[in-house]
């Protein structure tokens, strides 16, 4: 006798699961809610700080790149695709005159904007198509890599470290 | 205007036409030909349609979007997969069994396809309303068992072979408790037509509403197993058996296939609608609205359609041996007692024995 009523109960709590299963399915397939993308149409913003594209950061106020051709960024490079050149300037300072990053064999490592001192390389994250229909086009020079620099993505100036002097005593007693 | 009439209006039409151009004497083979030429059109485009809704489905159920890119909500996107697919190489095995690997997706296909003669879409609406309708379908559909066992047979590979077997094992199986839950209706209605089983709950409830409700669940259980949809997709197991009986089928062979299991899903879900949702006949509460009774058909088996779709997309897919212990030790037995107890309550209602 009992196991009949395990096997009726059996068949009635299964019954229940499945209607429960069911249920969930129902629910979001009524919600009508969806978590697609669709990508040509609606792109995705990806974060500010994400690796997408290298770009030569230009100074739009004295009209000329950042970078001084110190070949710090083609030294660091692995794969050994950047080459550029500078010039002395009137004024005795250098300024870079080519510059040209491969990306055919860039791996996007970011050695070269980590060895940056001048602010000139950088990461940027709103221009991520980079496929292209000509392997030549892959090469890009200064102008192809022009980049200028919003406002909302200004360095924030840091605050001059203090000077701690009373705290050795401080620590002392 | 009620369905029936229409269908009368456009076959007195027709016959006057070819009594004019003098062929008179051909008019029952001309009949026939219309009507199968007319069925199959319906039924292509609500495979179409069938198989837009199943994406839809599975993708709103996921958070997705499905289909939306070819025509209006991607309404075309069935059509621009059926000119693929009708235009695909036909690649075929060299050591193929070639009879068998030919006319196998050809009898996929038809099996299922006849089983819609005997369905009433209205009131006068059906292609031959045969006084054996209902044993008629369970008969024909049985077919595709020999459509998918030669070609898992004929194709000459191991995956389909196995396919081929557990599809055997699976619809001889579901074959009874798919029977067993229409013979109480049969008991009550004492008859087997198809119409007749619907004129017969126009005048009582609907066989859902009764105690005939275990009946229906068993038969959609049996039905989906039976159109070898998941959760019951053993024979084409993607997941091991590669595609299983359909493997080494491609282009117009595969659709055939693929029509043939949408169409098994049609066929089934219209008998369940007629035979426990009351076919033609209005909702009991929406009864004021006299809409024509292929509107109220056609609304009832497109819900026991989405029914059989959510399943697909809700529940896992069950082992063989948990498949085989689910036919035989929970649906046959209830089925059973379900006919006993149909037979118990005649009995005592009309006071026999």
């Amino acid at each position: 006798m009992g196991a009949i009523f395990q096997y009726f109960k059996n068949i009635l709590v299964g019954f229940w699961n499945l209607i429960l299963g069911l249920s969930v399915t129902t629910k979001y397939f009524l919600s009508m809610k969806t978590n697609t993308q669709q990508y040509p149409e609606e792109k995705l913003p990806l974060p500010a700080r994400s690796r997408s594209m290298i770009k030569l950061i230009y100074d739009g106020d004295k009209d000329q790149f950042n970078c001084v051709a110190c070949m710090m960024c083609a030294k660091a490079c692995p794969n050994s695709c950047i080459k550029l050149e500078g010039v002395r300037d009137a004024g005795g300072k250098r300024r870079m005159t080519t510059f040209k990053l491969d990306f055919s064999t860039c791996i996007f490592c970011g050695y070269c904007v980590e060895a940056c001192g001048f602010d000139a390389l950088t990461f940027v994250s709103e221009e991520y198509e980079n496929s292209v229909y000509k392997r030549g086009s892959l090469l890009q020079d200064e102008q192809a890599m022009k980049w200028v620099r919003p406002a909302h993505l200004a360095p924030k100036p840091e605050e001059p470290a203090k000077v701690e002097t009373s705290a050795p005593a401080a620590a002392g007693a | 205007m009620t369905g029936e009439k229409i269908i009368q209006t456009i076959a007195a039409f027709i016959h006057q036409i070819l009594g004019a151009a003098g062929l008179s004497g051909i008019i029952f083979i001309i009949d026939p030909v219309l009507c199968a030429v007319a069925m199959f059109g319906f039924i292509s485009l609500f495979v179409m349609f069938l198989v837009w809704m199943e994406r839809k489905v599975s993708a709103h159920m996921q958070s997705r979007i499905g289909p939306n890119r070819v025509g209006i909500f991607g309404l075309l996107q069935t059509v621009a997969d059926a000119v693929k697919l009708t235009i695909k190489e036909d690649v075929k095995p060299i050591h193929r069994d070639v009879i068998p690997y030919t006319i196998a997706p050809i009898l996929a296909f038809v099996a299922t396809f006849a089983g819609m003669v005997v369905i009433p879409f209205d009131k006068g609406i059906v292609v031959q309303d045969l006084n054996i309708g209902l044993l008629y379908i369970i008969a024909i559909t049985s077919f595709t068992v020999i459509a998918i066992l030669s070609a898992g047979w004929s194709s000459n590979n191991k995956f389909a072979l196995l396919g081929g077997f557990r599809s055997a094992a699976q619809i001889v199986s579901y074959e009874v408790p798919l029977v067993l839950s229409l013979v109480p209706i049969i008991m009550t209605t004492g008859t087997l037509r198809l119409g007749g089983i619907v004129d017969y709950q126009a005048g009582h409830r609907w066989f859902i509403f009764s105690q005939q409700a275990i009946a229906f669940f068993i038969f959609i259980t049996a039905a989906t197993a039976e159109a070898n949809r998941a959760p019951f997709d053993i024979p084409e197991a993607e997941s091991e058996l590669i595609g299983g009986f359909h493997t080494e089928y491609s282009g117009v062979k595969f659709a055939m296939f693929f029509l043939g299991e949408y169409i098994a899903v049609i066929v089934s879900s219209a008998v369940a609608v007629t035979v426990f949702l009351g076919g033609w006949l209005p909702l009991p509460f929406l009864g004021f609205l006299h809409l024509p009774g292929f509107v109220w058909f056609m609304a009832k088996l497109v819900f026991v359609i989405y029914l059989i779709m959510a399943f697909r997309w809700t529940f896992p897919r069950l082992r063989v041996d948990q498949l085989m212990d689910f036919g035989w030790k929970v649906l046959i037995p209830i089925a059973i007692l379900n006919v006993l107890a149909t037979g118990f309550v005649i009995l005592l209602l009309e006071g026999g024995v």
